[in-house]
């Protein structure tokens, strides 16, 4: 009772004309800015900070709450239809989501995405405020070495969903989390990896890795198709009709749930959010073998996921000043600089900024759908450029991107090496996605075993004794193995099986659903 | 034909060379001798190139599958026109071919090396000048028939650009012999 009486006190502030303004500039900018390939939501917020400054700190987080989730719809436009993720947290809608667009079906995948969205930042609201402060109390309760695990299965688990080749997969993964070690230790100093080239102290920055993977070999098979295969640009409607609403009902309503829980949980945000409930979609799903080539259900899976994600990342921040992403990182940066703390005590200090914000989350989700429907078929219209002047130009979009970041020409180097290197794994059947996670999580599984391993002073066994870690890596194993065990218990196909691998994916995604 | 594509057995040995080198890299890095510390800076790096090899070994004698073009990446490209079923194959006549060369591996190196040139050229030229050349260059050479409309394209991308992130977004790009 007394939460819904708060909850109308956080409307009040909400609907101020003042703050219903700037959460539709804040929606608006985020979204434009997040469409950029190559600019996600913490460069979308790092960019709004100065305009926030002169602002009351309560319009201020409004505000650039609702730059968040604009940047992460945002990205996941030019996701859909370019291939192009600039923002780690869309990378799963690329999969699903490219390929409807190159089926023509390009206007559907971006009202899936909308409403998607829409329903998983809803739901996620709703959670955040009903469950908040029992579920931060959980979260904080997760040791080094149960988050080590939790992101052990994240890898894991997105090297399974890269179907065909679990070989493959894994190396790709373990590739991702080597380059993501390049650089000075942040623990001893030591150079690793480094050549003796200054250039590669800070590490490798995931930008120029997503792009050069992602975008520059996307360009790559494009002039290798000879503009073949591509998207026609034949702009279908909008318009779902009940049965598309049908199809993606489960997937939202699970993804958004996922989604939430894996938000709350600090350092997994949105893009381990995204991943998971990609996977768990194709698992249970029933046409599951038909995700990754345009499956409705995979555009709104993840889509879902990561706008729950985003909302449950503000869970650990308001409620223990610890902030669960990179993201709400900078809010709490922002927030700081603004004169406010976050921690325990803003829920009883400062409750018109805490209901504020969760009720402006309400408005800035339906301020992200009305403004985003209509304004789909202009985004879509990126699909009618010729394909002799796309390529140039994501070229240079790439090269804007990763020099206006690091003003480094060694930079845009590397970036055309993993273009080189994402377009030979394309051809030979090496999944990206792994690789991408891997050099996200790579850095912070290695912080995470650091300091379990102090705990329990260089004990490994910490790992298998705390009883999170051991059911996460036990599901792990299971993740792994599982496929394995598919394929020998199916005894005398097993070979067919192997031979043609669109047998074999089928069979193992159909099998794990009874 | 599908350029660039190899058997496991090539990528299974491309992947252990990795993975050696990788290995040996790491057992050259130093070990942290100040204060006592569970995981050396090596520790997870030996661990990375001893499981990248065994799975370097796994791939090196595996069966043969087929690699679509692209298989494993993201499910795109083949798989969307072989399932698109409602959108029938185009004829290649209708679609202006891309670029010039006939095997598509000197076009896809002389494509790198394009970018390679751009990139060279960015600080020297600028921003402005390279990268209206280079936009120029290759639409012309990709095949794109209406020259006004490139060179406006090439000439306001550029400048938009440009000014977008100079002015509005304080983001300095190389201005070269250019006053601005």
């Amino acid at each position: 009772m007394e939460t819904l009486q708060q909850m109308g006190a956080g409307f009040g502030v909400a609907f101020t004309p003042e703050n219903l303004l700037f959460v539709f500039i804040g929606v608006l900018a985020g979204t434009v800015i997040g469409i950029l390939p190559g600019l996600g939501p913490m460069s979308a917020i790092a960019l709004m900070i100065p305009i926030a400054f002169g602002m009351d700190p309560t319009t201020a987080i409004i505000m650039l709450a609702g730059v968040y989730y604009g940047a992460i719809f945002g990205g996941s436009t030019s996701s859909i239809l370019l291939n192009a993720p600039g923002v780690a947290g869309t990378v799963a809608t690329s999969f699903d989501g490219y390929p409807m667009a190159r089926k023509g079906a390009a206007g559907k995948a971006l009202a899936i995405a909308a409403i998607a969205s829409f329903t998983g930042g809803t739901i996620g609201v709703v959670l955040l405020m009903l469950i908040a402060p029992a579920l931060s109390s959980f979260a904080v309760s997760f040791g080094p070495a149960d988050y080590f695990a939790l992101m052990v299965l994240g890898l894991t688990a997105v090297v399974t969903l890269g179907g065909r080749n679990i070989t493959k997969g894994l190396i790709a993964a373990v590739v991702g989390v080597m380059v993501s070690l390049v650089g000075i230790d942040s623990q001893t100093a030591t150079l690793r990896f480094t050549f003796g080239m200054p250039e590669l102290y800070e590490g490798v920055k995931f930008l120029i890795v997503a792009l050069g993977l992602f975008a520059l070999a996307e360009v790559f098979s494009m002039l290798a198709r000879r503009g073949a295969g591509g998207a026609d640009g034949a702009m279908t409607s909008l318009r779902l009709n009940r049965r598309d609403l049908g199809r993606i009902a489960g997937p939202t309503g699970r993804g958004s749930i996922l989604g939430f829980f894996t938000g709350v949980l600090p350092g997994a945000g949105a893009t381990v959010a995204s991943f998971l409930s990609y996977s768990m979609e194709k698992r249970i799903a029933k046409d599951g073998d038909t995700f990754g080539s345009g499956n409705p259900k995979g555009v709104a899976a993840p889509e879902a996921g990561n706008n729950a994600a985003a909302v449950g990342s503000f869970v650990p921040m308001l409620t223990l000043g610890v902030p669960g992403s990179g993201t709400t990182a900078i809010l709490l940066g922002a927030l700081l600089v603004l004169g406010v703390t976050p921690g325990p005590m803003m829920l009883s200090d400062r409750p018109e900024m805490f209901w504020g914000l969760v009720a402006s989350m309400y408005v800035g989700n339906i301020v992200l759908l009305v403004l985003n429907l209509p304004l789909i078929p202009l985004f879509a219209k990126v699909l009618k450029t010729p394909r002799a002047v796309l390529i140039p130009l994501v070229v240079v979009f790439c090269v804007v991107g990763v020099y206006g970041l690091s003003f480094s020409v060694f930079d845009l180097w590397l970036l055309l090496g993993f273009g080189v290197v994402g377009y030979l794994m394309r051809q030979n059947g090496f999944p990206a996605a792994p690789m991408i996670l891997g050099l996200i999580l790579g850095s912070m599984m290695e912080r995470s075993m650091r300091q379990a391993l102090q705990i329990s002073y260089g004990d490994w066994t910490t790992f298998v004794t705390s009883p999170y870690s051991a059911a996460l890596l036990g599901l792990t194993a299971i993740v792994l193995v599982w496929p394995l065990v598919k394929r020998l218990r199916s005894g005398p196909k097993a070979p067919a099986a192997g031979a043609s691998p669109d047998g074999a994916q089928k069979e193992e995604d159909t099998a794990s659903t009874p | 034909m599908k350029p660039f594509t190899f058997s496991n057995r090539v990528l299974g040995a491309a992947v252990g060379v990795l993975a050696v080198v990788y290995l040996y890299l790491a057992f050259t890095l130093e070990e942290f001798t100040a204060v006592s510390v569970p995981v050396q800076p090596a520790t997870l790096p030996k661990w990375l190139g001893a499981v990248l090899l065994v799975l370097a070994a796994v791939l090196f004698f595996q069966k043969q599958e087929d690699t679509g073009e692209q298989a494993g990446s993201d499910g795109d490209g083949d798989e969307a026109s072989k399932t698109g079923g409602g959108a029938p194959a185009r004829p290649a006549a209708a679609r202006p071919a891309l670029g010039r060369l006939a095997d598509p591996r000197h076009e896809l190196a002389l494509f790198a090396a394009s970018i390679g040139l751009y990139i060279a050229l960015l600080e020297p030229l600028g921003f402005l000048i390279s990268t209206t050349a280079y936009i120029a260059a290759t639409t012309w050479y990709l095949g794109y028939r209406r020259h006004w409309a490139n060179a406006l394209v090439a000439v306001g991308v550029s400048a938009v650009l440009y000014f977008a992130m100079s002015d509005f977004l304080r983001v300095a790009l190389p201005t070269g012999p250019l006053p601005f």
